[in-house]
């Protein structure tokens, strides 16, 4: 019984670990320096989200979310980050951004962005700036849809992107990445 | 203290240390790899003893300040949660409950119609939170409502806690405990995790009215309603059979008690303001929990419960401190991305399993992961949409993936004593100790599985197709 009693814990904490397996640093294939490399992937994320109305249909609102952005692809820059994105949304004029990504290191990559924020058309466009660490001068581009946004307990906000394809020159897959 | 105490003492905090410093994993921040060494840390040390849960959670929050892994305000954050405050009062009005007489009189009645023996009580609560659960949509709020009845059932069969005599009332606690999960299933509206989940699915392109719900949940909800008194009986003997004689000593003796007190009259209409507040609160846009503090209010006004009972609720603030903490640190694992990470990589890494096993491993993995959780709406949110596509994606009929993962958010709250708010004022009622909580709810949440997934899973890929 003593053992029934645990399994369940030991069975989660087994399943956890498996997911996060050791933080290997194999090397990716070799590309030539200067070329795009493609990823893709997924992010959830959570935070808040403050509106206010700018009168009759037109709103406001400022959103902070947190989450993990896991990457596929042979470009990918890493297997996932935190990704953190602070934002401001006008249901007239679109959402504009910034966001920081933040690997187990600690090291990260800036990026901007840019979408029509809309339930209609939430592509948002993402342009990286620069890093840090392993990925200091990386630059690149990516895109992405929100598959939902909604509310949640005591006000926080949970969103589930996906479509999301990216490419980037410079990062770490081209000498060797993180995979 | 014994060396055998000492080393299993030691356990938790190696296991703390093992995780810190392993590398962290690629794709987490060191904050959330470190968040989880803790919490799993914690949790370890109640299931092989070593701690209290009070002990344990005051440790690890001083752990995660202390070290930097997260912010005071963060760490503290769930002393001002909603649902935990909402599980504080509801435990403080049931104590007026029973002070009243109230309870008394409640729990004759329910001993002269079903008290001829432990197992018929624990139908009746178990099919009595059946019936009332599409009304309620926060299942904690129901279980607001439950607590009160068991406890004086069970005093008022002479059972209390912390004594020889606690089995029939911790029997009757986890029954109603386990009963509330699957009483959540069994209906749409009966947690406010269901609508969240139903979003989702029908951003999948399924959509599931209340009719839909009630037809592929009935055949596997009302067989785990019927079989949930009979297991926990095996798992946990009340140790009280058949008492025959119980209910016409119990009608005479109601009929001994005469007509209702004062404080009884103003506790029943507070209670029943309440329940219509709770069950009407969506629509009339009332805050579940301030409606629990105005009626706290109302009775403390009425001098119906005094500052005296309050100073005398020690057990309360036990469990409001462990439960602010466990909460806070199973929202920021969710917040610091550990649970959607785990979440996806498990799932993601699914591939090549025929539609049948995948099918069963998503769900499998989906109940156990809620482990890590102190909230349903917190897991639907991290974890169900990614599940949903993986299992969608991998060949599983929609609908089948749909309901087992809508039925599953329900019933693998009772994995934990933490796993769902509603379950922490039967929790702390003191009848159960935290070893018994973790050993049956895991138990139950295995049973649970077996007959969601092998009888429910057929019936709904039968009437869905």
């Amino acid at each position: 019984m003593g053992f029934l009693t645990r399994a369940p814990f030991l069975l989660g904490l087994a399943f956890a670990a498996a997911a996060c397996g050791p933080a290997t640093e194999s090397q990716g294939p070799a590309a030539a320096a200067g070329a795009d490399l493609e990823f893709s992937g997924s992010w959830s994320g959570l935070g808040s989200r403050h509106t206010i109305s700018l009168g009759g249909e037109r709103y406001g609102s400022i959103v902070d979310l947190k989450g993990t952005m896991l990457l596929t692809g042979p470009g990918r820059p890493g297997v996932g980050f935190q990704s953190e994105v602070i934002g401001l949304t006008d249901s007239a004029t679109g959402f504009q951004g910034r966001s920081v990504w933040t690997d187990e290191r600690g090291d990260q990559v800036y990026s901007e962005l840019r979408g029509e924020g809309t339930a209609a058309k939430n592509r948002i466009a993402g342009t990286i700036l620069s890093g840090t660490g392993r990925y200091a001068g990386m630059t690149g581009s990516y895109e992405f849809s929100w598959q939902w946004v909604m509310e949640g307990e005591e006000g926080a906000v949970h969103g589930r992107a996906v479509d999301l394809h990216g490419r980037v020159q410079g990062g770490p897959a081209a000498g060797g990445s993180p995979r | 203290m014994t060396t055998g105490m000492r080393i299993k003492r030691a356990v938790p905090f190696a296991l703390a240390l093992g995780i810190w410093f392993f590398p962290v994993p690629a794709g987490l921040t060191a904050p959330a790899w470190h968040l989880f060494a803790v919490f799993a840390a914690a949790i370890a040390s109640v299931l092989i003893n070593a701690f209290p849960l009070l002990t344990a959670s005051m440790l690890a929050v001083g752990a995660i300040v202390l070290t930097g892994t997260i912010k005071p305000e963060q760490a503290y954050s769930g002393f001002a949660n909603s649902s935990v405050l909402l599980v504080v009062i509801a435990f403080i009005v049931a104590q007026a409950v029973v002070k009243s007489g109230l309870g008394r009189r409640v729990s004759l009645f329910m001993v002269s119609r079903f008290g001829g023996s432990s197992l018929g009580l624990a139908y009746s609560i178990v099919l009595t939170d059946a019936a009332i659960a599409p009304a309620f949509p926060s299942n904690t709020a129901r279980g607001g409502v439950l607590y009160p009845i068991v406890l004086a059932v069970a005093k008022g069969a002479g059972s209390e806690p912390d004594s020889e005599s606690r089995y029939l009332g911790g029997y009757l606690m986890f029954c109603s405990m386990a009963g509330l999960a699957v009483s959540s299933a069994l209906w749409m509206t009966a947690t406010s995790a269901n609508p969240v989940a139903l979003q989702i699915v029908q951003q999948a392109g399924l959509e599931i009215d209340f009719g839909k719900w009630l037809l592929a949940s009935a055949v596997p909800s009302l067989v785990a309603i019927a079989l949930l008194p009979l297991i926990v009986g095996r798992l946990f003997p009340p140790r009280v059979g058949k008492t025959p004689e119980a209910p016409a000593a119990a009608r005479k003796e109601l009929a001994g008690m005469g007509g209702m007190s004062r404080d009884e009259w103003i506790t029943a209409g507070t209670f029943v303001l309440m329940v219509a507040g709770w069950i009407f609160g969506n629509r009339l846009n009332l805050n579940t929990t301030s409606v629990a503090f105005m009626g706290f209010g109302v009775l403390l006004f009425l001098n119906v419960i005094t500052l005296d009972d309050i100073t005398k609720q020690g057990d309360t603030l036990v469990t409001f401190l462990w439960l602010a903490v466990l909460f806070a640190m199973s929202a920021q694992l969710n917040e610091l991305g550990f649970m959607g990470y785990v979440g996806e990589r498990l799932a993601s890494g699914l591939g090549g399993l025929s539609w049948t096993s995948l099918y069963v491993t998503l769900i499998v993995l989906y109940v156990l992961i809620h482990y890590m959780f102190v909230s349903q709406t917190s897991q639907v949110l991290a974890l169900f949409s990614v599940f949903l596509d993986v299992g969608t994606k991998g060949g599983v009929p929609l609908p089948l993936m749909a309901f087992g993962l809508l039925f599953a958010s329900s019933y693998f709250s009772v994995i934990t004593p933490q796993g769902g708010s509603q379950n922490i004022i039967f929790a702390a009622s003191g009848y159960l100790t935290q070893r018994e909580l973790y050993k049956l709810g895991g138990l139950i949440t295995l049973a649970f599985l077996a007959i969601y997934l092998l009888i429910g899973s057929p019936w709904v890929y039968f009437v869905m197709r």
